[in-house]
């Protein structure tokens, strides 16, 4: 398919001119112009190691404050840990002064990420635990209501189907804060119906103030992705199952879903994600109190208010909670591009 | 035993026997039910009630927050610069009227981060749509930030921002951009917030747009080729107007999402330094408890994301219908 937009090795050297008595760069820049091909190689590895280094450094960053002792955390380098040995060397024409590294750091090490589970400082796994909790739920809930819906809007034919997609498609422009004073209020009334449920009959504080509205908010995605996918099963698929005599929901349950587990893993990985890393609702239906189903955001915003100046625990939190979230992409990442993708274009 | 399972069976098979016998219609509302139950209890009804509470009386020391109707006066009181609302520093003369900072704000992030990161997701889309060893990892690279929570963004350009531990303020300040303390100046920390979001939400762009590149006929570059046509004029008159449509609904898509910033701001510098409209919702609701300002703004910033939609959707058509 490529091929033919890039020229194996063999192809640039017979266009290379012979060997003139120049200077390097002259070299250089002269094979660049006798073969654009090459010039294009050179920006196609320069770009990719541009985007490489911008996405990937501020991890690596992150660990390197991690591991510099509490001591050394005003001793950060942009590439080294706090503590390094440095020399400052001065670059002769720019007159700009560099700290390069001479020695190997003496007291890096990783006691912050055991710190942060520290239960008298910040018990970050029940927070991560909240986390996990709550975005399992809302995954779960938004799968099978968006496997309904998906299955409606996918295959079926009715009066109404075009204007109610439109309402689905039209709720998710809207911005969470659009919703936001009405469902506080809601969530924070004291509700006789709830009383024998929930302690003081109010949502605020139980995690169902955090998944309820996230899984709508994710709903309409998940309808999107799961739409195209159950269109696609053949219909006499479905006939023979309902032959063989299950009802219509059997048949959407046990041929239809099944068959389109892709898609199906597609929409839960990315309700997952989405859940996991959401901001506005998850800081603002809790108290931020682990023990009243706070999750990740409110454990790590702790050790920012909290403990002004523990900049090293901060990064090893950031670290461990971001763990899941990279597992995920590294699996499923065809999954997720394809996710985006799909419900994007849809809509 | 038997018998007890047999009438459970039962009775959980009653409801699917009778949606059996059902029409295709009274089938499909059925099942459209739970969803619509959802997304009414969260966002339709929410969505009414935003904007009835709009048009009722703010009581800030009252026990209800709410008062009687006066209609549209907060949307007028807004609008003019009149409405009473915790104090902002974007103008430090206090002369601008609060809604239309957090408006500019809005609006400048939303417009300034879409251009970078369309331009910059057009180069990874770029990169990600040649063939090469090691594509797979470049490609997970690139999108590790955008699967990042929000909050971990935050906290690592809070990090490099710090003034005692990050070189972020060293070196801004070196090249003259920053004062002493970014996070608590608005217009350093309006850089930070964009640069932070940048750095996340290019991959979104660059994913669409490569959907979009790979949906491009290779054998169009061939016949390019064979005219003579330069790279330059290969990207600009085959690569460029095919992936259009791709790259104007991701534009859609990331422009209502920047309009909704809210958690990168609280995080790193704080709402009161960088007002966005969600800002200024949260802090009128818990920061002075003023209800009804606060609905009104939000519903004016679902009016001015609809607007945008509409914006947006309308030239989409325009171009198809040129096309066609």
């Amino acid at each position: 398919m490529s091929d033919d937009r890039q020229p194996g090795p063999a192809g640039v050297d017979r266009t290379d001119e012979p060997d003139i008595d120049r200077g390097l760069v002259e070299a250089w820049a002269a094979r660049m112009i006798s073969n654009p091909e090459r010039a294009y190689r050179a920006a196609f590895y320069v770009a990719t190691g541009f985007f490489l280094v911008t996405t990937l450094f501020p991890f690596f960053w992150l660990l390197i404050v991690a591991i510099t002792p509490r001591g050394d955390l005003s001793d950060i380098g942009v590439f080294t840990p706090g503590g390094t040995p440095r020399a400052e060397v001065t670059i002769p024409l720019l007159e700009w002064t560099l700290a390069v590294p001479t020695g190997v750091p003496a007291d890096v090490n990783a006691a912050a990420f055991f710190e942060i589970f520290d239960p008298n400082v910040v018990p970050f796994h029940w927070y991560i635990f909240n986390s996990f909790l709550i975005a399992t739920v809302a995954t779960v809930v938004v799968l099978f209501v968006a496997s309904l819906a998906g299955y409606v809007f996918g295959r079926l034919e009715f009066r109404g189907r075009n204007p109610l997609l439109l309402l689905v498609l039209v709720t998710s422009f809207f911005p969470p804060a659009a919703f936001f004073v009405p469902l506080n209020r809601m969530f924070n009334a004291n509700l006789e119906v709830l009383k024998p449920l929930l302690q003081d009959g109010s949502l605020y504080n139980t995690p169902y103030a955090i998944f309820i509205p996230l899984s709508a908010l994710y709903l309409p995605l998940s309808i999107f992705i799961l739409m195209t996918f159950y269109a696609q099963i053949p219909e006499g698929l479905e006939d023979a199952a309902r032959v063989e005599g299950t009802t219509r929901l059997g048949a959407l349950f046990r041929v239809i879903v099944p068959l389109s587990a892709p898609g199906v893993a597609t929409a839960g990985v990315l309700t997952f994600i989405t859940v996991y890393n959401e901001y506005f609702f998850s800081s603002l239906m809790t108290d931020k109190q682990f023990q009243n189903w706070a999750p990740m955001l409110a454990g790590l915003l702790k050790f920012q208010g909290q403990y002004q100046v523990l900049y090293d625990l901060m990064a090893a939190a950031s670290i461990v909670a971001v763990l899941p979230v990279t597992i995920l992409v590294i699996v499923a990442q065809e999954k997720i591009v394809s996710g985006l993708t799909a419900g994007a274009v849809k809509e | 035993m038997t018998t007890d399972h047999d009438t459970d069976t039962r009775l959980l098979m009653r409801p699917l026997n009778w949606l059996e016998t059902q029409s295709e219609a009274v089938f499909a509302y059925v099942l459209l039910a739970p969803a619509f139950l959802l997304l009414g209890v969260v966002a339709l009804y929410p969505l009414v009630r935003t904007f009835q509470f709009s048009l009722l009386a703010d009581q800030v020391s009252a026990p209800a927050p709410l008062g009687g109707v006066v209609g549209l006066d907060n949307y007028a009181d807004l609008l003019t610069g009149r409405a009473l609302l915790s104090q902002q520093f974007v103008d430090p003369t206090f002369e601008t009227p609060l809604l239309q900072q957090a408006l500019f704000v809005t609006v400048a992030f939303a417009v300034l981060s879409v251009l970078f990161e369309t331009l910059l997701g057009f180069g990874q889309a770029l990169v990600l749509d040649q063939d090469f060893r090691g594509r797979r990892w470049v490609r997970v690279a690139i999108i590790i930030p955008y699967a990042i929570p929000i909050v971990i963004q935050a906290m690592i350009f809070f990090l490099i921002f710090n003034p005692t531990i990050g070189f972020g303020t060293e070196f801004m300040q070196s090249i003259g951009a920053f004062g002493s303390n970014p996070l608590a100046s608005s217009s350093d920390s309006f850089l930070i917030v964009l640069v932070a979001d940048i750095w996340k939400t290019s991959a979104f762009m660059a994913l669409l747009i490569l959907a979009g590149l790979q949906s491009v006929d290779r054998g169009l570059y061939d016949v390019a080729k064979v005219s003579g046509a330069s790279a330059w004029q290969q990207f600009k008159y085959i690569t460029l107007p095919l992936v259009a449509p791709a790259l104007l609904v991701a534009m859609l898509f990331r422009t209502m999402d920047a309009m909704r910033i809210y958690g990168l701001i609280d995080a790193t510098a704080g709402c009161q330094t960088v007002p966005s409209l969600s800002c200024l919702v949260i802090t009128s609701v818990f920061g002075t408890r003023r209800w009804a300002t606060a609905s009104a703004v939000a519903f004016l910033t679902a009016v001015v994301i609809g607007l945008l939609v509409a914006v947006y959707l309308f030239t989409l058509r325009n171009r198809e219908v040129g096309m066609t």
